[in-house]
Formats: structure tokens, sequence, C-alpha cells
């Protein structure tokens, strides 16, 4: 459980908040490339911590990132004209570029320097993968470009979708670090999804209902190993990396692709998840690509034209009773991402953790809140730079591994939790 | 368009009309003190305000079964491991180098037959203790590998003891 206050010490991500200073500190998600296909394609509104943003691609293919406001009269600028090198409100027609600079002001005379005193705040973005990435914080300590793998593998090896989540960035965030759901909310998935089904990894899982789990500091976050027992004498442990403060990864199955999630604020009381999945060695087949659109795995089948999932609260998540009388699902709800989706909406906005009622196996969640905290605390008292800034903490991987009883995961697995280029994940 | 029960039920105002009663402490947890300096670290962590946990360190001698593991509260007062188990439905083990493993054998045997629910915290770089970590494995359903003594405190919190 958490106290009120730390609970929205944690929950707000805002401007001027410890939590937003803390966000601010990295480069973030903000929309998928294919939102912006092409120059002068339409605007996007982002909304972004709390902050409403619009994305464009001007004329020469640069990424901009700016206030959705125009500076006249506050009208939306996504109504805007994105033509010649900028955005034009279309009320007064004032033009902006994509670094936020005024460089139109028609009502004004020709020569006159007003424009360039008028400036729309705004974010860097910049393609990496199938990611536009931002970093909100302050220029002069940005940090180098995210290295996550996922989004530098090329691009036949990797795939990313996002969904609108409406709950607080923290509970889908605690159930990308909770290990111990996956034997019942997804066990269904186990056996019949095609970007999970086969591996050897699904029988340990499913024989032994009841893992162990140590919890361990990473450079940039944590590992959180989840053990099972495996043939005599070993254990099977399936290893989830963390790197703060929002970046979670899926111990692999098989030879299946590697996946996890990005779960970024939008405001305090919706996120997007932004869902991967890649091969570090090699191309994703046609299948396997279309089993991930079609929104099997961690992805999810959304209505077309938005990144809503088909199955939401609006529809109670497409509930279907048979099948969980079946077995097909375990909560009745398909799809691995909208099984989590649905649980974690079903709290609330935000859930009030002072009423929780954590056990031991809840540490990983526990664990990775106080660093949470402390990473915050630490920025606003001290100034200091949190873990998982430094591009080298991105370097990370899940791992899936038989292990001797006697060995420690974190000895044994140095390397396959090591993002390397060209070696295969470790996986069962 | 009326609204879905899962749309009208998850907004904030519904939020407001959940039950709210008094949450009693529900684990009776008894911490567990492995070496010299993982005592002084409960010392520090038992001047909190606990409901219903139980501090006590691990003693040295020969031990007669797992039960007979001869255990000192922090009052000095002795106790053995299974007196001190009798009612308790979750132990933290603290520990911070190697030398409790024989007590930490202990305490993983003694509460996997009792069906207490052990958790291990083991203090350092993790290096120091890695024979604790080995014998706690088999039987704490989790360790917490850690730098921060606070994660004792903040561990109990969460679990309302």
């Amino acid at each position: 459980m958490l106290r009120k206050d730390i609970n929205e010490f944690l929950t707000q991500t805002g401007p001027g908040t410890p939590m937003g200073e803390l966000f601010r500190q990295y480069w973030m998600p903000a929309l998928l490339a294919e939102e912006l296909p092409e120059n002068d394609s339409p605007p996007v509104r982002v909304k972004l911590l709390s902050e409403r943003l619009l994305a464009f691609r001007d004329s020469e293919g640069r990424y901009g990132l700016v206030d959705e406001f125009c500076a006249h009269r506050g009208a939306s600028l996504w109504f805007g004209r994105n033509e010649g090198s900028g955005l034009r409100c279309p009320y007064h027609g004032w033009k902006y570029d994509v670094t936020g600079q005024c460089v139109e002001v028609p009502s004004e005379a020709d020569n006159s320097s007003f424009c360039q005193n008028v400036t729309l705040t705004s974010y860097p973005l910049v393609k990496i993968g199938d990611v536009l990435w931002t970093h909100m914080g302050d220029p002069a300590t940005r940090p180098g470009l995210p290295e996550f793998e996922f989004a530098q593998v090329p691009a036949e090896q990797t795939y990313t979708s996002k969904r609108w989540q409406q709950c607080n960035w923290m509970q889908a965030f605690e159930g990308g670090i909770d290990s111990s759901h996956v034997t019942f909310l997804h066990s269904g998935g186990l056996k019949t999804d095609p970007l999970f089904k086969g591996a050897k990894g699904n029988e340990y899982n499913m024989k032994d209902t009841k893992p162990f789990f140590e919890v361990a500091d990473s450079d940039g976050g944590l590992f959180v190993g989840a053990r099972r027992n495996a043939e005599e004498g070993s254990y099977y442990w399936r290893i989830t990396p963390w790197v703060m403060p929002n970046f979670t990864m899926v111990p692999p199955r098989g030879d299946h692709p590697v996946h996890g999630h990005f779960w970024v604020p939008i405001d305090d009381e919706n996120c997007w998840t932004y869902s991967f999945d890649y091969h570090p060695v090699r191309a994703l087949t046609e299948t396997e690509r279309q089993a991930m659109i079609d929104g099997h795995g961690v992805h999810s089948k959304n209505i077309p034209g938005t990144y809503r999932p088909a199955a939401n609260m609006d529809n109670d998540y497409l509930m279907d009773r048979e099948a969980q009388k079946r077995g097909d699902t375990y909560s009745g709800v398909a799809g691995i991402a909208m099984q989590d989706a649905s649980l974690q909406e079903s709290m609330g906005p935000i859930v009030d953790r002072t009423k929780e009622r954590l056990v031991p196996a809840d540490s990983g969640i526990i664990k990775a809140r106080q660093k949470l905290r402390k990473a915050a605390l630490a920025l606003r008292d001290e100034g200091v730079t949190p873990p998982g800034v430094n591009p080298a903490h991105h370097r990370v991987r899940s791992a899936a591994v038989v292990l001797p009883q006697a060995e420690s995961f974190l000895d044994s697995c140095r390397d396959a939790v090591t993002a390397t280029p060209g070696v295969p994940q470790s996986s069962v | 368009m009326q609204l879905s029960e899962c749309a009208r039920a998850t907004s904030a105002s519904e939020s407001r009309f959940r039950i709210t009663v008094p949450i009693a402490p529900a684990r009776a947890a008894r911490v567990i003190a492995l070496d010299p300096v993982a005592a002084a670290v409960t010392r520090r962590v038992a001047a909190g305000l606990w409901a219903s946990a139980r501090f006590y360190t691990c003693q040295d001698g020969p031990v007669d079964g797992p039960e007979a593991l001869p255990l000192r509260g922090l009052d000095g007062s002795r106790a053995m491991l299974g007196e001190v188990l009798t009612g308790s439905d979750v132990v933290v083990v603290v520990a911070t180098e190697d030398s409790g493993r024989a007590c930490a054998a202990a305490i993983g045997r003694a509460c996997s037959a009792r069906a207490v629910t052990t958790a291990g915290v083991v203090l350092g770089d993790g290096f120091e203790a890695d024979d604790a970590v080995a014998a706690l494995r088999p039987h704490a359903r989790v360790l917490l590998l850690s730098a921060d003594e606070s994660d004792v405190s903040e561990l109990l919190t969460a679990l309302r003891v």
C-alpha cells in the first residue's frame, strides 16, 4: 500500500510536478512514425505529460512538436495548413516552423520583425525505428538519443504498435513488472496465441503456477527474475528488465520475437501503451508481422483509423463468458493486451493505493515505486540525473533460461540480459 | 447512447462509491536478522511504528533442528524459532553477508513446513551475501537484492505489518 500523498506523487506527471520533471529527463515515444507518413501530411494532436501539443512534418521532412495552440488567439493549429515548410493557422494566417518559431504574421508590415519575437513552446522530434521520440526537458541536459534494441534493429526485424489506455500510467506500467499474473490471466494465450505458443518454456509456466521471485537493481532500473521448477535440479527463469521510468520487456518464448512496452503518460488519467516485437538476428516472418497487425501477442486490434482498441470499456471489452467457461480465455476477454488493459482500467482512472493489500510476490512493484520516488526526489532536491537517462542503460534484454538450482540468475545471465547486436536472444 | 457497465463503473465519479472501511493489519510478520550488520538494520527498522511485526536476530550455536534455532528479541529475550513462528504468516529475513547461511536454511525449512511465506532482503551488492541468497533461494517466495536498507521498511509498510 501507499500513503495518499505518495500515490499522488507517483501518478501526477504534469509540468512542475516531481514525477513530471523526472519524465522530462528522458526521451519518450511521442507518436508512431506512421502517423506522419510523408512531408506535409496532416498534423497530429499529441498530448504528453499533460501538455497539449501538435506534431507535424514539414515540406523538407523535418519533424516538429509544438504547442497545439496559435500564439495569436489560441486557436488549435490542428486545423492548420501544413505547407511551404511550416504550419499556418487558418484563422489569421500566422505561420510557424518545426521549432515553433513564428515565420509569418500576414497582418504585419512585410519587413516587420514582430514575428521573430513570437515562438511556440516546442520539443525535438526524432525518428528512431518506428517511433518518433521527444525530449520535453531542459535542452541543456538533453541526453543522447535512445538506444533501445527494438528501435535499433533493421526495419524488417521490428514492429511497434500503440493503444490508448484509459488509466494512469502507473497502473499500466505495474502490470509490466508483475510476472505472477501471467499464469492466470494469460494462461489461454500460452496455448493459442501465435506469437507465444509452442515454446518449451510455456510448459514450465503452466506446470508451476507458484513462481518465486528475485528482484535486483540494475544500472537503469531493475531486473525481476521469476523462477519456476524445470527438470530435476534446475529452475526455469524468466527475467524482466525495467528501465526507468517506463520501459519494460517481456521474457521471450522459444524463437518467437522478443516483446515489451513503453507506458507513456498522456495525462494523469490516460496513457499510451507502445508495444513492440523484434527479433535480434532475423527478419520477422510475414506470418509473425500479420499476427502483430491482427492484434495478437502484446498488440491490440484497434478501431480502424484510431489507436483505440476495438475491445474497450465502452463495449465491456467484448466480454465472452462462454469462452471463459470453456477455458479459451481465463477472464473472458480476448488478447493478452486487452486482458491486461481491461483489469487495469477497471481499477478506475487512478487507483487508490491506500487500500491495497500487497504480498511479498509484489516486491518488484514495491521496489519500483520506491526507486521512482527516490529518483524524483533526488532530481528535485539535488539535481541528480536519474537511472535510465544514460543511453547505455537502454541496452538490455529480457531472457528466459534454464539454470542449475544453485546458480544466481544475475551472475549467469549477464550476457543474456545485455543487448548485443547480432547475438540472438536467450530463450526457452 | 447508454454507457456500458465498464465505462460507467470505471469513471472517477463512480470510484467515489467504493466501500471504504479501515484495513486492519493483515499479517503477523516476523523479521529476522541473520548477521550483525543486518541486526543493526533491523533495530533501526524496528524503531518505526509497526502494528504486528516482531523483530529478532539469529544467534550462533548448535542447532538441533530448524524449530530449535535460537533467536533473540531486540529486548534481549531468548526464543526458539518454533515459538516465534507460531501465529505468524510471513517471515522477512534480512542478511548482509554469508555468515547466516545455516540460519537461513533453517528458517527456510521451518517456514516451508508451516506454510509461512518467506521473503528475504539481502543488503549490499549481492556478492557478500551470495551464500545467504543461495540458502534462502529454495524457500523464500521473494528475494530482494538491494543496496538500500530502506527496502526493509518499504516492504513491511507495503505488507501492512
